[in-house]
């Protein structure tokens, strides 16, 4: 083979080219094809979720969806005049195993086409809504997330500049939130941690946009009050073991570490890894760590007594009224507790029904202005509504400890005073 | 060796035929493109979520062809092209978000970020060339894995995990007879599907020229003979570098519209050591150093992830078998491993490539007749 | 910072290092032989280590005396050993073998192929969430005073890298096996000349590098106590770079890379910070190639006219 290349005959050419014409051609008219386009049913609403179904957050995202499901099923699939189909839609991808950008972009356009979508739950991660809430915006399609936090997506002037109005880019509202924003927990944690007597303090975070975000309200919050921040870091979420950072925040000796993150990002193996390099201090976590997976991640006798965790609203044992019923039939279909967020899922998705029955006709712009509207709802997280920018006024939150390889209740955290001070709305 | 025409007839079991049918042939890539304009106006669904996952495929073909210059033409491995995807998305974003004061305009932004990924990557070719084979995979590999933990960290700079946002559309407050055009951009998805096929297309033409210029050439030689080369008196460093910057000025394209299409740069996982092997596979199954079967390639591997796996997931959904949610029982369950058994199967079948290019096809044929 | 404190860094890079050279030895060994980046030697580790999970919750191993937990870690060693080594085995028989005369990269290909494969049965072996491996040794510092830690797990680490890469250096040096290694990983068409039979060294050469794997998984979940199915990855870049660092294809190389990138990260996470280890591991692996583009130990090799 000579690198010369022969003149271009004609044939010669086509010797190769001519299999390509006859295989593209049909494969891309089939991948325009697969996504067949039906009139809209004018007694059929659909709701859709997007959460990562793939990859490691599944356990989290699959209490989520069982609530949602719980709740369409108690609802006998009905609202107000409409039949209720549910759709779960996935923001991850098996090559990514995580959320990834364009599947979440994906998932929002796919609901937008859908005439009968008429509300969407999520998404799970934070970042993940960023890249959804312009796209659903434009359709005034109601989104409804169980799990952000990330304050720059409700609350002006608390982000970075330009939030939240750059996913507004209607400039009328259509997200909401069922779960705290991380302007309460981390600063209420670190008050709680300076109750608790601690004095110096090692920041850890995860350097994703939830925990990333809460570690540093936490981190500022300290400085305010008071509490000397040893260091504050950023791990890799995918690295394997943490054994010389814990070798260094033993040298600087805090009386407490805390951890910006969530199961995913490794908070086992850091709660694990604190414990062979036999630093004794407490061990402090945000919500995202409120799960089952976590204690058993990181090995219950490494946690017991020491790992604090906040979270927003009152455990699932705790909850009282149609939460503890919620907990009732959750125990008796799936022979569990239901995991921290399976609740939010529920209320998600009971919310979603509630604005649906109140405009009671199958207009976006009309359901997500009805959501918006629920200022009163008593639901299994108690009694609560939306505020002017989405976000939940429930400001319950509440600190557990492991014990026995199971959280325990441990108390509820003041979060009126602590938000004024902090001279937080 | 330039084989006389009739062999070919004989391998391809196809006879020469005159006409309509031999042009199309020839010109497959018009009828392609031709068929994927016109689709928008028959296939209401290109108004939705389909056209934007056809035009995240469309990205990612163009982001291959840039690979395929290094792995397929030259035949330098490359682990880290998403790193160059990256680069391109993030000089986009740094050129046009309100959070810094340049905001160009979308086509100045690409014309300069795609210009300045091509810098970097010279400037990562010139000190690793001497290295060979999978001595410089790995410090590709190295120099992706350095630029994502970099964009993590330069929080000031990349916006850390929350990545830069929001990256207008193109034609941002520009009024075209009363449409605002950054507006039609951001509303339907139909206006990025026509301007990354249009890349495309410009792409696809630019590679068939450079395939067979005096560079395209030189870059195969040195890929089959590198002494050899040199003898006949072609630059061995200048052509390789030559092939650094081209293949990161093409990622960096791919990484401008990215950024435009999401109106967001994503965080810096987007551009990770997956995305890179995952395009490398693409080019390496649809077959090296061929423009087709790059395409091709894409086409299947990424068309599986964003387009049939969500669509056989609600599928399963819709009918119901699954009403306890196994994963046993869901098709994103089987994710990985359908894809892996896929990429065996066809490289058991196909060492080649699905569409192996005609050099390499001749070069098989020869050595096993 | 203290002497100690640098002291204390230096046994955890060391003993991270000693892990990950075992993990890296199964690269270089396949690399040598048939010039191909293993990609699913990683995730072979994780199928590794979820039997050696199975295997100890299903024999209650955490809650045994110190003598069967001895007992039973040899034993773990040996079957996840065995397991591994016939799973590589049978990959290399079914998936690679077929591919000897295709072009380079099409074995590259199905490598990454086989790592999904075997995640997708990680996943369904141990689940999405990352699954803690019990605590099998006491935690008991062995070294005197308060400054300095080290602890029956990481003598362990120490105990079983230690004698495995004696044997394989005694075995490829001096055994007839080894050398005919040696002679295929030269040159594969001269060695069947000679009357080596190259499929069987390629097969034990698998059965080896995957046996090591097997070794390094037990440890894995002894040492860092957790197991998940995507850890196949991260171990697999890792360990791969050490290899390629000391010089791919080279055994002592690959033990010298492994020990040099876990004190990097170790040193560079204790100096710089942590958050900045991915970057200076891989700046500092770029540097040493552009000076060295054969690696730490590896052989320059001309090319051939």
């Amino acid at each position: 083979m000579t690198w010369f290349d022969p003149p271009r005959t004609g044939a010669l050419h086509s010797a190769v080219m001519n299999p390509t014409a006859r295989l593209i051609a049909p494969l891309f008219a089939c991948l325009l094809l697969v996504t067949a386009c039906r009139p809209a049913d004018p007694g059929l609403v659909k709701i859709v979720s997007s959460l990562p179904r793939t990859g490691s957050a599944k356990q989290q995202t699959d209490a989520i969806v069982r609530g949602l499901r719980m709740a369409i099923e108690e609802a006998e699939g009905k609202v107000g005049p409409f039949r209720v189909e549910y759709l779960d839609l996935d923001d991850a991808t098996a090559a990514a195993g995580q959320w990834t950008s364009e599947a979440e972009a994906a998932n929002a356009r796919r609901a937008l086409q859908d005439p009968d979508v008429v509300a969407y739950i999520g998404t799970y991660n934070s970042g993940a809504a960023k890249v959804s809430m312009p796209i659903l915006n434009l359709g005034d399609l109601l989104m409804v997330s169980p799990a952000n936090t990330a304050v720059g997506l409700t609350k002006p002037g608390l982000g970075e500049p330009g939030e939240p109005n750059v996913y507004r880019p209607t400039g009328r509202l259509n997200y909401t939130r069922v779960v705290p924003a991380d302007d309460l927990q981390g600063p209420l944690s670190a008050d709680w941690a300076q109750e608790r007597g601690v004095k110096k303090v090692y920041i850890l975070d995860d350097s994703e946009v939830y925990g990333k975000g809460i570690a540093d309200l936490f981190d500022e919050r300290c400085r305010e009050i008071g509490i000397e921040v040893l260091g504050h870091d950023s791990i890799d979420a995918k690295a394997q073991e943490f054994k010389s950072l814990m070798a260094s925040v033993k040298a600087a000796g805090p009386d407490l570490v805390y951890f910006g993150g969530t199961t995913q990002s490794k908070g086992g193996q850091l709660a694990k890894d604190m414990v062979s390099a036999g630093i004794t201090a407490l061990l402090m976590v945000p919500d995202g760590c409120r799960e089952q997976v976590f204690i058993d991640s990181a090995g219950a006798a490494n946690l017991e007594g020491r790992c604090f965790v906040t979270f927003g609203g009152l455990p699932p044992e705790k909850l009282t009224g149609k939460g503890s019923e919620f907990v009732e039939r959750y125990k008796k279909k799936f022979g569990e507790l239901p995991e921290a967020y399976a609740v939010y899922g529920y209320e998600a998705a009971c919310v979603a029904l509630q604005a649906i029955r109140d405009a009671g006709v199958k207009d976006r712009r009309g359901i997500s202005d009805a959501a918006l509207a629920i200022k009163d709802f008593d639901g299994a997280l108690g009694r609560w509504g939306f505020d002017e920018n989405g976000d939940t006024t429930m400001r319950t939150l509440t600190v557990s400890v492991v014990k026995n390889g199971k959280f325990e209740f441990e108390e509820v955290l003041d979060a009126n005073a602590v938000g004024d001070e902090a001279g937080l709305r | 060796m330039p084989r006389p025409a009739t062999a070919v007839d004989v391998a391809t079991g196809l006879p020469a035929r005159a006409g309509v049918l031999a042009w199309l042939r020839e010109r497959w890539e018009i009828v392609a493109l031709a068929v994927l304009a016109l689709a928008p106006l028959v296939v209401p669904a290109l108004g939705g979520a389909l056209g934007g996952q056809m035009t995240t495929l469309f990205i990612y073909c163009i982001l291959a062809l840039g690979l395929n210059v290094m792995v397929g033409y030259t035949g330098l491995v490359h682990l880290g092209i998403a790193a160059f995807f990256g680069i391109g998305a993030y000089l986009m974003a740094i050129l046009t978000v309100p959070m810094y004061p340049f905001q160009i305009g979308w086509l100045a932004a690409a014309v300069v970020s795609v210009l300045l990924t091509a810098g970097i990557g010279l400037a990562l070719g010139a000190p690793t060339l001497r290295l060979r084979g999978d001595y410089l995979a790995i410090v590709t590999l190295g120099f992706g894995e350095v630029v994502k933990v970099t964009l993590r960290n330069l929080e000031q700079i990349t916006g850390g995990m929350k990545g830069l946002n929001p990256v207008p559309p193109p034609g941002a407050g520009v009024k075209v007879a009363g449409i605002d055009l950054g507006l039609a951009f951001a509303i339907d998805p139909r206006w990025f599907y026509y301007l990354s096929l249009l890349a495309l297309a410009g792409v696809v033409v630019a590679m068939r020229r450079l395939e067979h210029s005096r560079l395209g050439r030189a870059w195969v030689a040195v890929r089959e003979d590198e002494l050899a080369a040199s003898a006949m008196g072609i630059s061995a460093t200048r052509v390789k570098l030559s092939a650094f910057a081209m293949s990161s000025a093409v990622a960096g394209l791919a990484g401008c519209l990215y950024a435009g299409s999401l109106s967001t740069t994503a965080d810096p996982n987007a551009y990770d050591f997956n995305r890179s092997i995952m395009v490398l596979c693409a080019v390496i199954l649809g077959g090296l150093g061929s423009i087709p079967g790059t395409l091709l390639g894409v086409a299947i591997l990424v068309g599986f992830d964003t387009v049939l796996a969500p669509w056989a997931d609600s599928l399963i959904q819709q009918m119901n078998i699954n009403p306890l949610g196994s994963s046993l029982l869901s098709f994103s369950g089987w994710r990985l491993a359908i894809f892996g058994l896929a990429l065996v199967l066809v490289m058991r079948y196909r060492p080649e490539g699905l569409v192996p290019s005609r050099r390499l096809a001749a070069e098989l044929r020869e050595a096993h007749p | 910072m203290s002497v100690q404190f640098f002291l204390q860094q230096c046994l955890i890079g060391l003993t991270n290092g000693a892990l990950i050279a075992l993990v890296a030895l199964g690269y270089t060994m396949v690399y040598g032989i048939i010039g191909l980046i293993n990609f699913a030697h990683g995730d072979l580790i994780m199928l590794g280590a979820c039997l050696a999970l199975s295997i100890v919750t299903a024999l209650g191993l955490a809650a045994a005396g110190p003598t069967a937990t001895w007992l039973g870690i040899a034993m773990l060693v040996v079957v996840c050993g065995l397991f591994c080594g016939g799973l590589n085995l049978a990959v290399d028989r079914i998936v690679y073998k077929p591919l000897r005369t295709a072009p380079k990269l099409a074995p590259l290909v199905s490598a990454i192929g086989v790592s999904f494969i075997f995640m997708n049965i990680g996943l369904f072996w141990i689940g999405p969430a990352d699954r803690s491996f019990p605590e099998l040794l006491p935690a008991a510092n062995l070294l005197p005073g308060e400054g300095l830690q080290f602890t029956w797990k990481d003598l362990l680490v120490v105990l079983v890298v230690v004698p495995l890469m004696v044997a394989l250096s005694l075995l490829v040096k001096s055994t007839r096996l080894g050398k005919a290694m040696r002679a295929v990983s030269q040159d594969a068409t001269a060695a069947a000349l000679v009357g080596i039979d190259v499929d069987r060294v390629i097969a034990a050469t698998f059965f080896i590098g995957g046996f090591l794997g097997g070794a390094a998984s037990v440890i894995y979940g002894l040492y860092i106590n957790t197991i998940g199915f995507q850890m196949g990855f991260q171990n697999g870049l890792y360990a791969f770079t050490a290899a390629v660092l000391g010089g791919i294809g080279s055994i002592p190389g690959a033990v010298v890379g492994g020990i040099v990138i876990g004190l990097v990260r170790a040193l560079s996470s204790a100096y710089v910070g942590e958050r900045w280890t991915g970057a200076i591991v891989f700046a500092i692996l770029i540097v040493i190639l552009v000076f060295r583009p054969e690696g730490l130990l590896g052989r320059r090799t001309r090319e051939k006219v």
